[in-house]
């Protein structure tokens, strides 16, 4: 009797879920890859619906934090970037911080945001964040285009070495998704939460060589970067785009370390609270 | 007599758990919880609810509003898990979900076809081998590449009834949705869900509609504050429960 009721295949959510289950969990969301990209498409597509300039907002903000910040940092306050021009270093750093910071707000918000479906239908639920962390590799793509024009603009040519650019980016995608997808299911439970990211964001950004060089950090005070993978990853694409300088294999190996305990944790939390996600919405 | 393989949703002993006002804001959570009492007091929507369902048969859950009818049909979509007993389930579900659920107002018919029936979890080449199908049965046509946010609340149903029946359900979970179209779709709908019953497909109806109930249902579940009340034919169950609605006050009174 007890197993005749053995499914034949697995649909709803799992009560108590352990870490045997990663895995199986993790084909799951493979098999169901189809969904992650109808998902993300979505998004996209519902993004910026009903505004006059449509996806054209996904420049504005990048470029208009561009001309304000070069403008204060490199004309009232001279931040000192030898060899590069400021606006070009500046924006190195922001594409990245942006991609970073948009995911996490836009995958906190995510689960609850798609409340009416998540009490309905079950399919793996971290498919939520993890589109909208997608939506945003998406943004970053185009905004990218940006920095082709700034380069251009200023006859400053990418290195040879931004070919290691996809595994630097690989990591930081790893490291987003592994911070998003618990903050999404941390939010059902606390509202707090979104804010909460608001105001971290908001600080990380300082703490981060977005608008400054990191060089010109105090060594006492170089531990707290060292601890920071934006400002490992921030520093490693202006190296490897603007000065061409490769990334060291020992720091590559650690930053990717990082990233994948981050994500292991990340997911492995999303998923034991996943089963209480329709009863707190 | 009935073996084993043919029960294809089972449920032992369930009950469910609530806790009102679980989580809202850290501000009232942690003073709660520093008081030894973070959350209050629990609801149960289910009290050791037991019953199986066969394969092919289509069952009925009525009772009043909140008595614990849609978290029956949660605990089988797989959408919440019970806070004790088992609840076992073979086969694919679909659910009818209600009216825009799973809908992007912003994208058109066309897109939410494939949104939807993905998170059905057909794969892309079902969804257009059936597209057709689809968009024929909810009769929408000259509205296919229309937002849906133009659409009455009657195209909704039709377009939502539409993906989820052609999602090759094994078990279909149907939640008062179909009381929103128009009469003739919805005698469609009873035709198609009749089909559904010759294929053998297993459907569990939650629904106020008593007649529905009484002409369509094979099996009947009473509930009332999440107990089983009663069981059965369901021109048996239908009435004791209208007995029970109808009749005279309580005895307290």
């Amino acid at each position: 009797m007890e197993q005749t009721l053995t499914p034949s295949r697995r649909t709803g959510l799992k009560a108590d879920f352990s870490l045997p289950d990663m895995l199986p969990a993790l084909l799951e969301l493979w098999r169901r890859r189809e969904l992650l990209f109808h998902m993300t498409v979505r998004h996209l597509k519902g993004q910026y619906k009903q505004s006059i300039l449509g996806y054209a907002w996904t420049f504005v903000n990048p470029l208009s934090q561009m001309f304000i910040l070069t403008f204060v940092f490199s004309t009232l306050i001279r931040v000192q970037t030898p060899g590069i021009p400021y606006a070009l270093f500046l924006f190195m750093g922001l594409l990245p911080w942006n991609f970073f910071s948009a995911s996490l707000t836009s995958a906190t918000g995510s689960v609850a945001g798609a409340a009416s479906l998540v009490t309905k239908v079950y399919f793996p639920r971290e498919i939520l964040p993890i589109a909208a962390v997608f939506t945003k590799v998406v943004d970053l793509a185009a905004s990218s285009v940006i920095l082709v024009g700034l380069m251009l603009y200023y006859g400053h040519p990418p290195a040879t070495t931004t070919v290691w650019v996809p595994l630097l980016f690989l990591i930081h995608l790893i490291f987003t998704l592994g911070l998003s997808l618990p903050l999404a299911a941390l939010n059902l439970y606390f509202h707090d939460v979104s804010f909460l990211v608001g105001v971290a964001l908001t600080l990380w950004f300082y703490l981060t060589p977005v608008i400054y060089p990191i060089d010109i950090v105090p060594a006492r005070y170089e531990l707290l970067f060292n601890l920071n993978p934006n400002a490992l990853l921030i520093e490693a694409y202006r190296r490897v785009v603007l000065q061409g300088i490769s990334p060291g294999a020992e720091r590559l190996l650690m930053g990717l370390a990082i990233s994948v305990a981050t994500f292991i944790v990340g997911y492995y939390l999303f998923k034991r609270m996943e089963s209480g996600f329709a009863d707190s919405i | 007599m009935r073996t084993a393989s043919d029960t294809v949703i089972e449920f032992r002993n369930v009950s469910k758990r609530f806790r009102l006002h679980q989580g809202r804001t850290l501000r009232e959570f942690v003073p709660a919880l520093l008081k030894g009492h973070g959350f209050s007091e629990p609801f149960y929507a289910l009290r050791g609810v037991s019953f199986s369902v066969a394969r092919g048969e289509t069952l009925g859950i009525i009772g009043r509003n909140g008595s614990g009818k849609s978290t029956i049909l949660k605990l089988i979509a797989g959408v919440m898990a019970p806070t004790s007993g088992e609840v076992h389930v073979r086969g694919r579900i679909s659910p009818l979900i209600e009216v825009g659920a799973g809908f992007h107002p912003d994208l058109t018919g066309r897109e939410n076809i494939f949104m939807n029936a993905s998170i059905l979890g057909m794969t892309n080449r079902e969804i257009r081998e059936r597209f057709h199908e689809i968009v024929s049965f909810a009769e929408l046509w000259e509205f296919v590449d229309t937002p849906v946010k133009r659409y009455s609340s009657g195209m909704y149903v039709r377009l939502g009834f539409a993906v989820a029946v052609h999602s090759d359900p094994d078990i279909l979970l149907v939640d008062e949705v179909l009381s929103v179209g128009d009469i003739e779709f919805q005698e469609k709908c009873m035709a198609k869900m009749r089909e559904f019953q010759r294929q053998g497909v297993t459907i569990v109806v939650v629904s106020h509609g008593l007649e529905m109930v009484r002409e369509f249902c094979h099996r009947a579940i009473w509930l009332d504050s999440g107990h089983i009340m009663a069981d059965g034919d369901p021109r048996h169950v239908v009435s004791e429960y209208e007995r029970a609605a109808l009749g005279p006050a309580p005895s307290t009174y």
